[in-house]
């Protein structure tokens, strides 16, 4: 196959793969369900952070 | 009164399908191909406002410094509370006027980050930056073109609570703990815990506070400026705007007040006042003005387009926060227009149909924001306006001369005086009651939805004035109790079930959408 028609091709195709991912990402909400696991680390690290109280 | 909708709603007919008892919902809205990719756009432009925010360094040390920046984890999941069964243009309204919240929020944390003592640490910077209450209109900022008003409790508590629920409940033990009551309002309350708990960004040349909305707004200021001052060397100037703001005999004072504050921002930052600045930004306050007005006659008809929390958050950031500053919002004002009147023209709805025009009063529940929205697909009650939008009409000085430069004084007060919740929680019974009932007929609304923010002393006692009013007029009144910040009393659903009662037993009506009815969402962000 020419480059010409390999290189677009080749390039539709990964914004397909690309769209393909993304968009399964966002319609399963996969993005909030992994962050929503991360948030417990965070709030584990937030309370062993020494702190300096002050009224 | 019941408006049908002749279009039938594309894509999820049953919201409910979205929930389960989980932190986030099941998957995404189906809403048809177009609109399905339209929502799935801006999504991947919020996703690329997160990621260009948490790649620069500082803004990754300060995740790790503070505690509420994991709230925004949520910001996606923010913004489809919002859109939960919009289609065409209220959809694109609400994407434009939110995603621009977001950016702008997104803006305010760089700018914090990058002179917060803790993370950045630019000094050059932070020398330019004015700390500004949340609750304090900016204008009189509107002359210092070379500085930052940095308004740090926003991202910190206010629009933290409005990505996530519990947000707010570590500060309130912290301020707890401290011995303050719990029957404090909880906003200011867990600003006082994030200050005690020394978890806000330090930065900026010099602080203005303003004598915000209540008692326990006073309460919190007092902690925050005692360690902004004493151990942070930050001075902190009280601009006190005066509580009967209708009268013309304050309207001196409160000039004068204003007067005070520039003059101490210019002594702390070596800035300058710019007349040329200020009529600029006057320009694009009063054409705010004129947008918010033409939104609300347009919400007076059948066919409302921009409402509920969007409209309300927008306001609340474009006038008060921006309050005519940045030459941003003008083109976002515009585009929401162009769709408002798209879809005004079109007849657009959005839901199944329309049964109830209601006027939303009092201080709405932060940690279920989104509850308007539910309101229009469950019930078919539509939201027209809020109390908090409900600020100030006039228009201001825009030209620069003389006389002008002595009125802009008055005007900087008066837009002081007027900002939101303040104009109605203080000013006396007739801009919190007898106002309420003017707006009814203005904008043919059948029904009040009273917001009863069980810690605000500031509304509690118009309760039986308020019930009185409405019975007179024949107007129902459903009032909805909250703790504002804390979800801890009255859960999201005991606040909904207020009104799913009323519905069912007063008005005796069946929910449009009766998988929204009940929503196990109590431990959803």
């Amino acid at each position: 196959m020419p480059k010409v028609v390999k290189i677009p091709l080749l390039l539709l195709g990964s914004l397909a793969a690309l769209f393909v991912v993304t968009f399964t990402v966002y319609f399963l909400n996969l993005d909030m369900k992994l962050l929503s696991k991360i948030e417990p680390f965070f709030l584990k690290h937030y309370d062993k952070m020494p702190r300096k109280n002050y009224v | 009164m019941t408006i049908h909708n002749d279009r039938t709603r594309i894509g999820d007919q049953n919201l409910g399908v979205l929930f389960n008892e989980g932190k986030v919902r099941r998957r995404r809205e189906w809403r048809g191909v177009k609109d399905t990719l339209y929502d799935y756009g801006r999504w991947l432009y919020i996703i690329s406002i997160l990621a260009r925010f948490i790649v620069k360094p500082r803004n990754i040390k300060a995740m790790f410094r503070y505690r509420w920046m994991a709230n925004y984890l949520a910001v996606p999941h923010m913004v489809d509370k919002f859109t939960m069964g919009l289609r065409d243009e209220p959809l694109r309204i609400v994407h434009t006027a939110m995603d621009f919240v977001v950016y702008d929020v997104a803006q305010t944390m760089e700018n914090i980050f990058r002179g917060d003592r803790r993370t950045g640490n630019d000094e050059k910077f932070s020398a330019r930056c004015v700390l500004t209450d949340e609750n304090a209109m900016t204008a009189f900022m509107m002359g210092f073109p070379t500085l930052k008003a940095i308004l740090r409790e926003v991202p910190t508590m206010f629009v933290a609570n409005l990505l996530n629920q519990y947000s707010t409940t570590h500060y309130l033990d912290v301020a707890q703990q401290a011995g303050i009551p719990g029957d404090v309002c909880p906003m200011p309350e867990a600003e006082a815990g994030i200050s005690i708990e020394d978890d806000f960004a330090v930065l900026g040349a010099c602080a203005v506070q303003v004598n915000t909305t209540c008692d326990g707004s006073l309460m919190g200021n007092g902690i925050i400026a005692k360690r902004l001052e004493r151990e942070y060397g930050i001075p902190t100037f009280q601009l006190v705007a005066p509580m009967r703001h209708r009268e013309a005999d304050v309207q001196d004072y409160a000039a004068q007040d204003i007067k005070n504050a520039i003059a101490f921002i210019e002594e702390h930052t070596g800035a300058k006042w710019d007349w040329d600045a200020y009529f600029e930004c006057a320009k694009r306050v009063n054409d705010i003005t004129r947008n918010r007005l033409a939104w609300l006659e347009m919400n007076s008809t059948n066919y409302p387009q921009f409402v509920g929390a969007p409209f309300s958050l927008y306001n609340d950031t474009n006038y008060m926060g921006n309050c005519g500053r940045s030459p941003k919002f003008p083109p976002i004002d515009r585009k929401i227009m162009k769709y408002a009147q798209h879809g005004y023209e079109a007849k657009r709805m959005m839901a199944p149909e329309y049964r109830h025009r209601a006027i939303i009063w009092g201080v709405q529940p932060q940690y279920v924001i989104d509850m308007l929205n539910w309101m229009i697909h469950c019930w078919g009650i539509v939201p027209l306006t809020d109390m908090l939008s409900m600020v100030n009409t006039r228009q201001i000085a825009e030209v620069d001369t003389p006389e002008n430069r002595e009125q802009a004084y008055y005007d900087m007060a008066w837009l002081n005086e007027n900002m939101i919740m303040r104009n109605r929680t203080h000013g006396g019974y007739k801009v919190l009651v007898d106002e309420l009932w003017q707006f009814c007929e203005q904008m043919n609304a059948d029904m009040v939805i009273m917001w009863e923010h069980m810690s605000c002393k500031a509304l509690d006692g118009m309760h039986g004035q308020f019930e009185e009013q409405a019975r007179e007029r024949g107007i129902h009144l459903v009032w909805v109790c909250h703790d504002l910040c804390d979800p801890r009393v009255y859960t999201r659903q005991a606040i909904r079930d207020q009104l799913n009662t009323y519905m069912r037993t007063v008005m005796r009506e069946e929910p449009l959408d009766p998988t929204i009815e009940f929503l196990p969402d109590e431990k959803a962000w």
